[in-house]
């Protein structure tokens, strides 16, 4: 039997501050153990924690790019429990009074997924097993690093859904500045609840909820098999039962962690070390204010106001930077088409190739809007763009320097054409011959003479247009 | 003898400041073998200190503390000192940081004679619940000093220091003041940081100062106060200038004297404290008879606090990273376990289990959420008696202090001890304690004047005129 399965989302990030929630402990990925770790972050008696206000900042901007009320109150709670990798034994959480709430995005398929609540809180640290020696230790450099939990209602109905919705949630944050969102590296790390229910019943099965899960693609195999699981169960005419299961990429499963019954009992209670979040209006709209434009907001421009087709808006939208570049392209040259080429073929194989990155080329979006500049004027064919830009990726230099020294500039003078193109087509009478005879794809050939015979500086057009008259 | 006259001596030479500090540690060795008023004696740390202190005094530099021998109650954090809060738990504990107060004191060159004794993690009344055992009162040691900061109170009215500090966070500076006959002065909540004072209840904690008299515990609150960004609970209203009043007139004050706390004290006690109301009524104040109807619920919304508080804090005492760990256990769960089995005494190990029983989910609202409602209500029981008071006159605790062995062994009962003090700590507000009067058995009473929140430089002034017409009883020092 077929159902529907219902799932809602659980969704970590990290925040991109510069340091940590509540010390001044560097915010970074990687390097050696227990290097980031300082009394207040480690928990050490007579502590006390102190709040990254930038931390609040970035959660609150989180908010705005998922449509969210962003709340002038909100407060810092206690989650209690035992954990080696918790030396506090409670990580300080927003459980009654989140920064942000009711918000949502619309996904791929034209559904509306509501966000309940997005809050701060802080990461633990890690277990590093080592069972030869048999022993457990304890690394404590991401104890402290903030976090923002984002909450959804259960409002997602297939896999499509939930992997657009996680992919438009990390590219957002990306813009924002909130989160860089990287998956494999537990930036942005994703928990669905799932549950499944007959075909028009509005009354939701029991749901489990799938932990671990570190890429778009593994949401969408680990969501299979729970749905085949559980399909499984109920067809036997048995019962899901409410538990936390771990997916396991390599076999492509999910097993069992721990039971309802297992669950803690968190015994929240309000932190006593940190006052209230308190905001004025004015300072949630100072905030609002410092919002970049939405990526989705974007692509509603490039594909609507600049007519680029929705695949390239998507390629340049994949990241911030790229598409910041190009809105400064345009600006400066609203040729969007052309630039859009020139970025999304030229500069974006020379990135592939080189692996620099956009922010670290001798490229300026200025440099690509006057080549640009030039294709379109006719001053230099579209094959000398490309040219242009890959002597600009690789020397740096002036466009339009680039272009006259290496004779790019095309001559729109056409005394002199005449003679070139007719010893041409005696050079390839054969060709010519047989294309009169019916042969069309020969133009080609006729034209690439052509346009070799000329010279670089030789407009194409102008070529065309010759050729295509003496060839009639 | 105030500080400021030590200061004094200090200053013309005197004397000197190794030389005072030698006449301490001298007098500790010989005699607190029997007090065990202290933990840890700093021998070595505080003759060098004191040296330090005398270069200044020397090169004319000196702050108002330079070379003034101080104590340290034990979960104030020293660094390379240990501070074991009277636990097993944190026997070798050697903090790699000062609290906030101890920096304070160290830019002044003071002196630290070491850290004094008290109830396990501050959790009693009596200070008999320390592991390295309680502490006897000076005035008679088959007595207990009163706690939670009975090593800091004793240390103090046995002469082992010109001043201690100490932590009060239900009456734990007030009430063992009271049962060893010297000054206690509990600031307002924020006045002084609480960065490295090892957390009991962090939304009642506030450092404290125990001393000979009213203008001591101002002169050191003058010095340890102020906002600290590495507290975000302490306050910038806390502007110093704590003895300014001292020696003012004080005819023209309001003395509200609430009904419940005298209700509840023995005839002692209740007679000295209304002696002491007459004092001030005789000095030409308004004694005005005034109500603090929720009294009633104070212990128990005390109790529900604190503890919800306290079994979180104390959770980082889990053997893993914080607290001696147990040689027992298979799995991480058992050595938990078998740590926090080991290593903490009975009435903490009380206090835990009743905080996570009010934090649990289902008991959450009845217990916890009650309490923080009573919490309410006091805050706008004392708004309302601060509208026609200025300050208010109570009992410090509703005895004096008892036979050691003789309460400590009822928690209930020494919990409604607590009656008395909470209440200030539940509202946040300053409170200082003074002797007044003696029992048949010679036992100081204690009563306190509770002020406006940081007002504390007019209870200090209130206690003081009290004090100069007062004559103290001298303990076995």
């Amino acid at each position: 039997m077929n159902y529907q399965p219902v799932m809602g989302l659980e969704i970590h990030c990290e925040l991109l501050t510069s340091s940590k929630v509540f010390c001044t402990c560097r915010n970074e990925f990687g390097g050696g153990a227990n290097t980031r770790v300082c009394p207040r972050c480690s928990g050490m008696p007579g502590t006390l924690p102190l709040l990254n206000k930038g931390a609040v900042r970035l959660a609150a901007k989180a908010g705005f790019a998922t449509n969210c009320t962003v709340n002038n109150y909100s407060a810092f709670d206690r989650k209690n429990y035992f954990y080696p990798d918790l030396p506090k034994a409670y990580q300080i959480t927003q459980f009654d009074s989140p920064i942000c709430t009711d918000g949502y995005i619309d996904v791929t398929g034209g559904r509306r997924i509501r966000i309940n609540r997005i809050h701060i809180e802080e990461d633990a640290g890690k277990l590093v097993h080592d069972d030869y020696e048999g022993v457990s230790m304890a690394d404590y450099n991401r104890c402290g690093v903030p976090l923002i939990e984002i909450v959804t209602e259960p409002d997602f109905r297939s896999i499509e859904e939930v992997q657009d919705f996680v992919v438009q949630i990390g590219s957002r944050l990306k813009y924002a500045g909130v989160c860089d969102a990287r998956m494999e590296q537990g930036s942005l790390r994703v928990d669905v609840n799932i549950s499944l229910m007959p075909y028009g019943s509005n009354e939701f099965g029991t749901r489990a909820e799938i932990k671990n899960l570190n890429s778009v693609k593994s949401i969408g195999r680990a969501i299979a098999y729970e749905i085949q699981r559980q399909s499984e169960i109920l067809d036997k005419g048995g019962k899901v039962l409410q538990e936390t299961r771990r997916y396991n990429e390599n076999h492509d499963d999910t097993k069992a962690m721990r039971s309802k019954e297992e669950a803690h009992d968190y015994r929240y209670f309000p932190e006593p070390d940190i006052p209230p979040v308190l905001f004025t209006d004015e300072e949630i709209d100072a905030i609002r204010r410092e919002m970049p434009e939405m990526p989705h907001r974007r692509f509603e421009r490039y594909t609507e106001s600049y007519g680029l087709p929705d695949e390239d808006a998507k390629l340049i939208l994949a990241q911030k930077e790229f598409s910041d570049f190009y809105d400064e392209a345009v600006k400066i040259m609203p040729e969007y088409k052309l630039i859009s080429n020139l970025m999304l073929g030229e500069i974006s194989r020379l990135i592939n190739e080189t692996g620099r990155d956009i922010t670290e080329l001798n490229i300026s979006p200025a440099d690509v809007a006057e080549v640009a500049k030039m294709a379109a004027d006719g001053a230099v064919s579209k094959g000398s763009a490309k040219e242009i830009i890959t002597i600009l990726f690789n020397e740096g230099g002036k466009p339009e320097e680039i272009a006259r020294s290496k004779g790019f500039i095309m001559s729109n003078d056409t005394s002199g054409l005449d003679a070139v193109i007719d010893e041409v087509l005696a050079t390839n009478a054969d060709a010519v011959e047989k294309y009169k005879a019916g042969n069309d794809k020969l133009f080609g050939f006729i034209m690439g003479q052509a346009i070799k015979a000329c010279g670089k500086g030789a407009n194409p057009g102008l070529i065309k247009k010759t050729l295509s008259q003496k060839l009639k | 003898m105030t500080l400021r006259d030590l200061r004094y001596k200090l200053d013309k030479k005197e004397i000197g400041a190794v030389e005072l500090t030698q006449e301490y540690l001298q007098k500790i060795k010989e005699r607190d073998g029997v007090i065990k008023s202290y933990i840890t004696v700093c021998q070595d740390g505080a003759i060098a200190q004191a040296k330090a202190a005398q270069t200044v005094i020397d090169a004319g530099n000196s702050k108002p503390l330079t070379g003034i021998p101080l104590s340290v109650k034990d979960n104030i954090c020293t660094e390379g000192v240990r501070t074991t809060c009277a636990s097993r738990m944190l026997e070798d504990f050697v903090p790699p940081y000062n609290a906030t107060a101890i920096e304070k004191l160290n830019a002044e060159n003071y002196v630290m004679l070491g850290k004094t004794n008290m109830d396990e993690f501050a959790m009693g009344g009596s200070s008999q619940t320390s592991y390295f055992g309680g502490p006897k009162n000076p005035y008679s040691i088959d007595r207990v000093t009163g706690g939670s900061s009975g090593g800091a109170a004793a240390a103090v009215a046995a002469g082992f220091c010109a001043a201690a500090l100490g932590s009060d966070t239900g009456g734990s500076v007030r009430q063992p003041s009271a049962f060893c006959g010297v000054t206690g002065l509990k600031p307002t909540y924020g006045a002084v940081s609480r960065w490295g004072l090892i957390a009991f209840a962090s939304s009642l904690d506030q450092i404290g100062v125990v001393a000979n008299n009213a203008f001591d515990t101002g002169y050191i609150l003058n010095t340890i106060h102020g906002y600290d960004e590495n507290d975000a609970t302490s306050s910038a209203a806390a502007k110093g200038g704590y003895t300014k009043l001292v020696g003012s007139d004080i005819s023209k004050l309001r003395i509200g004297v609430p009904k419940e706390f005298l209700d509840g004290s023995s005839d002692e006690v209740k007679a000295a404290v209304l002696k002491a109301a007459d004092f001030y009524k005789s000095l030409g104040c308004e004694i005005i008879e005034c109500s603090l109807p929720s009294l009633e619920y104070a212990v128990s919304a005390y109790y529900l606090i604190s503890s919800a508080e306290a079994a979180s804090n104390l959770s980082r005492f889990d053997g893993i990273k914080y607290g001696s760990r147990s040689g027992l256990g298979e799995d991480f769960n058992e050595l938990i376990k078998n740590s926090r089995r080991e290593g903490f005494g009975d009435e903490v190990k009380r206090r835990i289990m009743l905080g996570n029983y009010a934090l649990c989910s289902g008991y959450y609202d009845a217990y916890y959420n009650n309490a923080r409602r009573i919490r309410t209500q006091i805050r706008k029981e004392y708004a309302a008696i601060f509208e026609k008071c200025d300050v208010i006159l109570t009992p410090t605790a509703p005895t004096t202090a008892y036979k050691i062995g003789c309460q400590e062994n009822d928690p209930v009962k020494m919990y409604l001890a607590d009656i008395c003090t909470v209440t200030v700590n539940i509202a946040g507000l300053p409170a200082i304690s003074t002797t007044c009067g003696y029992d048949l058995d010679g036992m100081p009473i204690g009563m306190s004047l509770t002020g406006k929140a940081f007002d504390e430089r007019t209870i200090i002034a209130v206690c003081d005129r009290f004090e100069k017409d007062f004559e103290r009883k001298e303990c076995m020092r």
